[in-house]
């Protein structure tokens, strides 16, 4: 097995020195680095908004232009973060405890550069783990049935909504609400039409990419809005110096880096929990192993700010492992992806570790490239990275708003999905205001069609018994943890 | 009480309003209540409707604080983009958008004339020609179709 994926490893290598996706990668890295440093413009939202410009592109050529987005937006989160208190993405969150501290101590630049050195150690870490353990657990899967299957995709909805929000219930209804949404079209099992009225457009189903850029696009923006569109006008003056980070300091973060790597890849593993779990996490651990140090943590340690940009970072290849070997995503940006890869009719799951390896490991070899182009560009840009905090948020929402209606449009070259990607952007402000997470809404419309084909085949195996789903260890297993999650706090939410 | 709790949850009661008509509407499909079409409807339908009681019972404070937003000015931009849709038809993208963009941006208290024109007729040509000559993709044409005005890239 080893030589096998160490020679998918030579020929993904092959494949992503071609130049255009190396070009495309750069570009990707530096459009991420320009959303991830404006503050309230997502690594989600971005890679919803530009997914269609990678529907004619190759889809390993698309997945590189996405996973730069990716790893840039989760990496210059970090740069608002430490200048003004404010992370550019969620995933920035713990960053601030140290990083503006060292920022207000005239430390911005040691600071930027540390979390860069970070983000690149935890992210290659994370994308090492995705490349030499998603195969071991794609080979396990590819041993589950239907029981498995839609124990997995239950768990998958029952872990997201219990993680992604404040309240396990809305999380629960959200998740719900996608699946619902999902089967609008042709069952897929007897072809019967179900909710489509005889409109032509609803035959094929609702187009799961267009409500998702309406989630995270269309709702931002008019929570954006009504925020006030002017109110997050910022001005750095503050100049980063320097290039090269001291020996000193890589010494320093070396080893927390290296430790929040491993956790982040683990944390970002579990559907739902995305990088500002993971970073919150590495962040407490670091504060609960390194006693005793000076400064101390929350005024300027720089390796708080390591160990929360190293967890962060882990989390984006973790997203992956479940991604890839089961269709389950991580979370929201891996749902994304999903999208774009089942525009080119591939569909993530364990046979794609046997049908697309070359596809596999161009991706697996590429995201590493792209942490190294990060950790390059990252260290070289800091002080232009910085500036890009004062450009004014009013004129990039209509852009983006045009942006989505032209993505919506590229689905199917019809105004019909740009209709829907507006009422799931209305839906989704609303659900917002009253406290539903949106994440989990993205995940049902991705598990729905898994969860539906794998119950309705088992119990037409059992003949309708739910023997079927006791009688295996695993199935029984996943379909146990997932009532866990439901019941555990719901059980301690009577108690309070 | 019980009253207070639904005021404060109409979400919740729109969800389980919506999931009682998808029920209804599904146990007319061929099989529905067994492992028809409508099984899997109504079987999440139910799990809706489970848990949005759940949450008007639990009233938990997790939505945002109102006065903290303005819903005006998203209510605006939205009327802005319904227009932009409704339109489109008629405009086609690249008449609608020129005319979607300079609108939206003057809402968003941009005053230079200079970057309005800039962003309103730069932006859509940029788009226009990406994704119908690089891309390939049929954007929606106007009644009069000023998109053939423009001259092919030289690919």
């Amino acid at each position: 097995m080893i030589t096998m994926v160490l020679n998918d490893i030579s020929h993904g290598l092959a494949n992503v020195l071609d130049p255009t996706i190396l070009a495309l990668m750069v570009f990707g890295v530096l459009l991420g680095i320009l959303m991830g440093s404006i503050p309230g413009m997502t690594a989600t939202m971005t890679i919803a908004v530009l997914l269609s410009f990678t529907f004619t592109l190759e889809p390993a050529t698309g997945m590189m232009l996405l996973l730069g987005i990716f790893g840039g937006a989760v990496y210059a989160g970090s740069i608002p973060a430490i200048l003004i208190r404010t992370p550019g993405t969620p995933s920035a969150a713990a960053t601030i405890f140290d990083g503006y501290p060292l920022s207000q101590k005239g430390e911005a630049g040691r600071a930027i550069r540390m979390s860069t050195v970070a983000s690149f150690i935890g992210g290659f870490i994370s994308v090492l783990a995705l490349m030499f353990l998603s195969p071991l657990i794609a080979d396990a899967a590819l041993r589950f049935r239907s029981p498995e299957f839609f124990a997995l995709a239950l768990f998958g909805l029952t872990i997201i909504a219990s993680v992604s929000g404040d309240s396990l219930t809305k999380g629960m209804i959200s998740g719900l609400l996608g699946m619902l949404i999902a089967t609008v079209g042709i069952d897929p099992l007897t072809g019967y039409q179900r909710f489509t009225f005889d409109v032509p457009n609803l035959m094929g189903g609702i187009e799961f990419i267009a409500v998702m850029i309406g989630l995270f696009g269309i709702a931002e923006g008019l929570r954006k809005y009504a925020q006030g569109i002017d109110d997050d006008q910022n001005q750095i003056n503050q100049k980063i110096t320097g290039v090269l980070p001291s020996l000193s300091d890589i010494k320093s973060i070396a080893p927390i880096s290296i430790v929040s790597g491993f956790i982040g890849s683990l944390v970002g593993a579990i559907p739902g929990a995305g990088g500002d779990i993971a970073s919150f996490i590495t962040y407490n651990e670091a504060t609960r192993w390194l006693k005793d140090t000076t400064p101390s943590f929350g005024e300027g340690n720089i390796r708080g700010v390591a160990a929360a940009e190293s967890g962060n970072n882990a989390s984006t290849g973790g997203a992956l492992i479940p991604t890839f070997t089961l269709g389950i995503p991580g979370d929201s940006v891996s749902a994304l992806l999903i999208g774009a890869l089942m525009v080119h009719n591939v569909t993530p799951g364990p046979e794609l570790y046997q049908d697309e390896s070359g596809l596999l490991y161009t991706i697996f070899v590429g995201f590493l490239l792209i942490y190294v182009i990060i950790l390059i560009f990252g260290l070289l840009g800091a002080n232009y990275w910085a500036r890009l905090i004062n450009i004014p948020q009013n004129y990039v929402w209509p852009v983006i708003f045009v942006l989505c209606v032209i993505g919506a449009i590229a689905l199917s070259g019809t105004v019909f999905n740009a209709w829907v990607m507006l009422a799931a952007g209305g839906l989704g402000f609303v659900m917002r205001f009253r406290g539903y997470p949106l994440a989990p809404m993205v995940l049902g419309l991705i598990l729905a069609p898994i969860a539906e084909a794998n119950l309705r085949r088992s119990l037409d195996i059992s003949g309708g018994s739910l023997d079927i789903f006791y009688t295996s260890p695993i199935a029984l297993t996943v379909i146990l943890l997932s009532i866990a999650t439901v019941a555990v706090p719901a059980i301690r939410s009577v108690r309070d | 009480m019980a009253l207070t709790k639904l005021k404060s949850n109409p979400l919740s009661v729109i969800f389980i309003l919506v999931s009682v008509v998808v029920i209804a509407y599904a146990t007319r499909f061929p099989d529905g209540g067994e492992l028809g079409p409508g099984f899997f409807p109504i079987l999440v339908s139910a799990a809706i409707i489970v848990f949005a009681v759940a949450d008007i019972v639990v009233d938990d404070d997790t939505e945002l604080e109102i006065s903290d937003f303005s819903m005006v000015p998203a209510a605006v931009m939205f009327g802005f983009l319904t227009a932009y849709l409704l339109l489109m038809p008629y405009t086609g993208f690249l008449v609608g958008t020129m005319l979607f963009l300079p609108v939206g941006l003057y809402y968003s208290n941009i005053r230079s004339k200079l970057m309005i024109t800039v962003i309103s007729i730069g932006l859509p040509i940029v788009l226009f020609y990406i994704f119908s000559d690089l891309f390939m993709v049929r954007l929606p044409e106007a009644i009069i179709p000023v998109s053939r005005l423009l001259p092919p890239l030289p690919l």
